[in-house]
């Protein structure tokens, strides 16, 4: 039996459509109901509906062997994990953003205040990547508001389309990382259950590439 | 205001009975293994000056339980077994001549790690084997690691086998920074394709490099895999790292253990640590390894002496989550027998050489304490499950029954 945990919601659905589309029978995992484990024992395949953010703790603690869950999840809560497959979908970039007169000039500000939904991936940014000091102002919801209102210079969250941005007159001013959703594996399972779960990965990776050579194509 | 009276703190437990017999007797399997193969227990204290662990950047400062004396100097308590042992063969154990066989079993204090069975406060029984460089030591460590994860009563078991060597000859092959091959070793130990793809176009490696990189990823057996990677990588740095493993593989194969055995080459933690053989410990219904060790040559160093070493630790407590969770703890007796005595003179006396004869024996028993009488005993074990009664009355010595 192999557990796999989802971030409930689109993420869950296209998952379960790669899975499919590989070969595998998830009808247990489409049944629709408020169950949180579906299991089928035929086809060996329980499936946990987990919030985002707890998918990587399912899957290191080894409650699960596989999750699928976004880059941006697992930055921020930096699991130790295998990192296996880059699905493609739910592609956006993880952003340092703030007001447009700031673009360019954002090493001019001392002593920033940067508000996210994501406090290690900006810690690990600016003390990591950029090497500087920051106060770090966590939020739950509407980052955007932030700088708006004055309680902080800029933020860091996810862009997608940066329709959200525009239309509070915020712009991108750096990329921290590309995010997308990705395949991760308990680093036990990988040794324990290696028969059952790397030809499900060697499936998955063909189903990607499949995908991949479409997108190209409508290119 | 909050009241802790009735609580244990973040990550420690109590173990109760039944798991703390099975645990204790576990030690001692362990301690009388270690003993057999010619490896000195020792214990060190469970507080050390923090520079100890400090000095060599073994340990992240946030991962100590940190307090201080009344000098202001800074104590962590105990965080592995490996680094006071180094320490104690690099001073006071200094005039020993190589090799040195040492072990320890004791609690181990980690602030970060909590929950699925990882505990902040944990039990582990370990082997070093310090003075000795060769694939010879590295596979009489591995071996004992295995025959110990074997003695606690798991049976299913994997063992992973790296060369942090292997990966370094690389490096220097393709003339990488500190920084990208930090940046690569890590990707490769997360098996993040995605990013080893990026990291390695981005340093302009070679077709054939980029080959030899997915094959770290994904192939693992035994000596088919030192095959394959032989035929590819032209370093004398890698290829030593290869015939280590070879070597390695031939004395398992001796022990008769290579069934648990499979290489992996993309186990790359740790890089400034280790210095050559790694390995890892895996079983059902824990997601973390049991048991983890390698070569770390450069550990003892730290401390004034130049003395190889390589080691295991076997993670004690894992071990009974496993137990537990693949239904293979045995079965807990408290009371095997229970001797009451009749009133009368001398009865008390006989009542107490009856229980000892018993023990002799090898079983628990007590002896009635209530002043019970023969009913009432009987009536006594079967409530609390006591398999035997013996009561000591007047016509006989001793009379024996089962409920």
């Amino acid at each position: 039996m192999i557990t796999i945990a989802l971030s409930k919601g689109r993420l869950a659905q296209k998952a379960l459509d790669l899975l499919e589309a590989a070969g595998y029978d998830v009808s247990a995992g489409r049944e629709e109901s408020r169950k949180l484990i579906l299991e089928d024992e035929k086809s060996g395949l329980r499936f946990i509906m987990a919030k985002p953010s707890d998918v990587p703790t399912y899957v290191e603690y080894g409650a699960a062997d596989i999750g699928v869950v976004g880059k941006d999840t697992l930055l921020e809560e930096g699991r130790n994990l295998y990192e296996v497959i880059d699905l493609g979908f739910g592609a956006c970039r993880m952003c340092v953003c703030g007001p447009v007169s700031l673009k360019d000039k954002l090493d001019q500000i001392p002593n920033k205040r940067v508000a996210s939904k994501y406090p290690n991936i900006t810690r690990a940014y600016f003390e990591g990547t950029k090497k500087e000091s920051v106060e770090i102002i966590k939020l739950n919801g509407s980052v955007e508001l932030a700088p708006l209102i004055g309680l902080s210079e800029v933020i860091v969250d996810i862009v997608e389309s940066g329709r959200t941005l525009k239309e509070n007159g915020l712009d991108v001013l750096e990329v921290v990382a590309d995010i997308s959703a990705r395949v991760v594996v308990n680093r036990v399972s990988m040794k324990m259950k290696e028969s059952e779960i790397v030809p499900m990965l060697d499936a998955l990776r063909k189903q990607v590439a499949i995908l991949n050579a479409k997108k190209e194509e409508e290119k | 205001m909050g009241n802790y009276r009735f609580h244990t703190p973040d990550g420690v437990i109590d173990i109760l009975p039944q798991e703390c017999s099975v645990k204790r007797k576990l030690e001692t399997d362990l301690r009388e293994l270690f003993s057999e193969h010619g490896y000195s227990e020792v214990e060190t204290p469970g507080i050390e000056y923090y520079d100890v662990y400090a000095s060599g950047d073994f340990v992240a400062t946030e991962d100590m339980y940190k307090m201080t004396d009344k000098d202001g100097r800074i104590i962590a308590m105990r965080y592995d077994g490996t680094i006071p042992v180094a320490r104690l063969a690099a001073t006071l154990l200094k005039d020993e001549k190589p090799p040195l066989r040492l072990s320890y079993i004791e609690n181990m204090f980690r602030f970060k790690e909590s929950g699925g069975g990882k505990l902040r406060e944990f039990s582990q029984g370990g082997v070093e084997l310090l003075g000795l460089d060769n694939a010879e030591a590295d596979a009489e460590v591995i071996a004992l690691g295995i025959t110990a994860a074997l003695k606690t009563g798991l049976t299913d078991l994997q063992i992973s086998i790296g060369q942090v060597e292997f990966f370094r000859g690389l490096v220097e092959e393709w003339g990488l920074s500190a920084e990208d091959a930090a940046e690569l070793s890590t990707a490769i130990d997360q098996k993040d394709i995605v990013r080893i793809e990026k990291t390695a176009g981005r340093l302009g490696l070679s077709d054939d490099a980029k080959e030899l990189l997915d094959m770290i990823s994904n192939r693992f057996g035994t000596y088919d895999v030192l095959d394959a990677f032989d035929q590819k990588v032209k370093n004398e740095t890698s290829k030593a790292a290869l015939s280590n493993l070879r070597a390695i593989l031939d004395a398992l194969s001796d022990y008769e253990l290579l069934q648990y055995v499979s290489i992996d080459l993309g186990m790359l933690r740790s890089l400034d640590y280790y210095t050559g053989m790694i390995f890892k410990g895996f079983t059902y219904e824990v997601g973390f390894p049991i048991l983890g060790g390698g070569r770390y040559n450069k550990v003892v160093s730290t401390f004034g002496r130049e003395l190889s070493a390589v080691g295991f630790c076997l993670g004690i407590n894992l071990c009974l989550t496993a137990l537990r969770r693949q239904d293979k703890l045995p079965e807990f007796v408290k009371v095997d027998a229970i001797v009451g005595y009749a009133e009368g003179e001398g009865m008390r006396k006989a009542a107490f050489a009856t229980a000892n004869a018993l023990r002799e024996t090898g079983l628990k028993v007590i002896v009635d304490t209530q002043g019970l009488s023969e009913e009432a005993l009987d009536a006594y074990a079967e409530e609390h499950g006591i398999d035997q009664v013996v009561f000591v009355d007047e016509e006989e010595d001793t009379e024996e029954e089962d409920t």
